[in-house]
């Protein structure tokens, strides 16, 4: 096996639908991954924030990221598991992409490529 | 059983047991007073945005620090001179004004007077934060709290001073003037001198956009804000309760609580803050259909402000309309000075401390009760007496501040630099970061290794030189 089998995939869900995503995630054999607080604009509208009697535009949303990388399971079911688990159907519920990986190391042991997934 | 144990004892010996415990009390309030310290802090790290958080931190400290030490040297003369000054028949005595400096006997009293002369300066720093020149601010607190603030207490408290029934004012009107914990004295002192502050030190960049309309600047930790307004109220509890500073009075050997007027003042000081929380909720709900903790919290402070003049001389009801008038107005008054005087008053100290103060006390003759708890007015020569105090208090706190701030832009400036107050006034001013992340690994003699030995560029970096 070359490096090139590594894959990551990416996803930007809802921070309520973590719970889901991780049990969907160990479901499809997939359950290591690193989630990220983050913020971003999509389709989902913008909300009003108050302070002090005076509105501003919140158009960033809280997001989480999930970042799973996968050697031996197809990263295209780690990436429908993903969506099925964070699917409700509204606006704002994100987006996954999948990424190739030139190269993994594994810190503790060294193991290098598919090895260290 | 124990009214027979105290029948026995003579005279001297139940004023010292009296003393004794007037004395633990008085201390343990000026300790919960103190404590309103951190609450001030809290309530305005929560309003500021992060990277300002270190410098209204150190600008609280500041009060403090220099403030104790201006106010023993200082303030707490200057106040017994403007008592003897203005006050007919009391010849000036400058020894006596300072005589608490070298006489251990008088250091509780003057700390009780200090630890209510931090609470008045610690007030303007919520006014004029994220871009006041810090240098400038050294100046204003120990200036509040050697002259400005100590000129009011000198004024009203005491028994003597020019709004005192022995005052010029005092004795003219036929009144002297209530204000029992200091709802003007100190608070609208403090939000008046804030406000003033805040107008000469000008808004914050991006707080006013081309047209003059104003652009919301969102603290960062409601959590902070409302925390340190619970943690004030309840270092409030000494500052209004802990005025009614003999629990035990003690008269030819017979020794009594002060029962009534210490349940007074609890009870007011309990309801007013808990009406000028509900108002201000409401009213934050009608006007922006949601309710806003930040007003609800703001409105508790200014129902506390309202009843900390009226506590021993309103009924309970009157406590609570005091809470929900200046509640109510919370919100209205505190767009009023932003939309229509432009002037951009950070924590809203204007119309908490300030407006609040005035109102609160100006009513205090028309909610007055008797020593039974039961309504009466307290007649037209109160009335005009607390309005005549209110602006004898603000003007002279206008006044005062315009001076002490023109003096300091004169020396220092009164503005951090633009590039100071976009980067945050915790790195511009102080070198710091409230909320330092990533930063563990380096220091000056053990830098992240770089090839050139100098600093290190982002991958794609160009140097310029």
């Amino acid at each position: 096996m070359t490096d090139s089998d590594i894959e990551m995939v990416v996803a930007i869900v809802r921070p309520d639908k973590l719970s889901d995503v991780k049990q969907g995630l160990a479901e499809v054999g997939a359950p290591s991954l690193t989630v990220t607080d983050v913020s971003g604009r999509g389709s989902q509208p913008s909300k009003k924030g108050q302070w002090r009697g005076e509105e501003y535009v919140v158009d960033l949303h809280q997001k989480v990221k999930v970042e799973c990388v996968v050697a031996d399971i197809p990263a295209e079911d780690v990436a429908e598991a993903i969506a099925d688990a964070a699917h409700t159907g509204e606006p704002g519920d994100g987006k996954v992409f999948i990424l190739p990986v030139s190269k993994a190391y594994q810190v503790r042991t060294g193991k290098t490529g598919v090895d260290a997934v | 059983m124990i009214e027979g144990t105290l029948a026995q004892i003579d005279a001297s010996s139940a004023q010292a047991i009296a003393d004794g415990v007037n004395r633990v009390w008085v201390l343990v309030i000026c300790f919960l007073i103190f404590f309103m310290q951190p609450g001030f802090a809290l309530l305005e790290a929560g309003q500021v945005r992060a990277k300002n958080v270190a410098n209204v931190l150190m600008k609280n400290m500041t009060d403090w620090v220099f403030g104790v030490l201006a106010f023993f040297i200082i303030g707490a003369g200057f106040s017994g001179i403007v008592g003897q000054l203005t006050t007919p028949g009391t010849a000036l005595d400058i020894g006596a004004a300072f005589s608490h400096i070298g006489d251990p006997t008088a250091y509780v009293g003057w700390f009780f007077g200090a630890v209510f002369a931090m609470t008045a300066a610690t007030i303007v720093s919520g006014a004029v934060a994220e871009r006041m020149n810090f240098a400038a601010y050294v100046f204003v607190a120990i200036v509040m709290t050697a002259i400005i603030y100590p000129a009011m207490p000198g004024i009203s408290w005491g028994g003597t001073g020019l709004l005192s029934s022995n005052g010029y004012l005092g004795e003219a009107i036929g009144a002297g003037y209530l204000d029992f914990a200091g709802a003007t004295v100190v608070h609208m002192c403090g939000g008046i001198a804030g406000l003033v502050g805040a107008k000469m030190v000008g808004p914050r960049t991006g707080r006013y956009d081309e047209n003059g309309n104003s652009q919301p600047i969102p603290g960062h930790s409601m959590l902070l804000a409302v925390l340190g307004t619970l943690i004030l109220a309840f270092g409030w509890y000494g500052f209004n309760v802990g005025t009614q500073a003999t629990v035990l009075s003690a008269s030819d050997g017979t020794l009594t609580v002060m029962e009534g007027a210490l349940g007074s003042v609890v009870i007011n000081t309990t309801l007013g803050m808990g009406a000028g929380g509900v108002a201000a909720m409401l009213v934050s709900w009608a006007w922006q259909g949601k309710p806003d903790p930040l007003w609800t919290a703001n409105g508790l402070l200014a129902g506390l402000v309202a009843v900390t003049g009226a506590v021993p001389h309103v009924t309970w009801w009157g406590g609570v309309l005091l809470g929900l008038i200046t509640g109510a107005l919370v919100l209205p008054t505190f767009r009023w000075v932003v939309d229509s005087l432009k002037i951009d008053d950070v924590c809203g100290v204007f119309v908490v401390h300030g407006s609040s103060g005035a109102i609160g006390t100006i009513l205090i003759p028309v909610f007055g009760a008797t020593s039974t708890g039961a309504w009466t007015f307290l007649g037209v020569d109160q009335l005009i007496m607390q309005v005549v105090g209110v602006l004898v208090i603000g003007i002279w706190t206008v006044l005062a501040t315009i001076v002490t701030f023109g003096i300091a832009d004169a020396i220092w400036g009164l503005r951090a630099s633009e590039e100071e107050e976009e980067q945050g006034l915790d790195v511009g001013e102080h070198g710091v970061s409230a909320y330092p992340e990533f930063t563990a690994d380096t220091s000056p003699e053990s830098p992240v290794a770089s090839a050139d030995g100098g600093e290190v560029r982002t991958d794609g970096g160009v140097q310029d030189d």
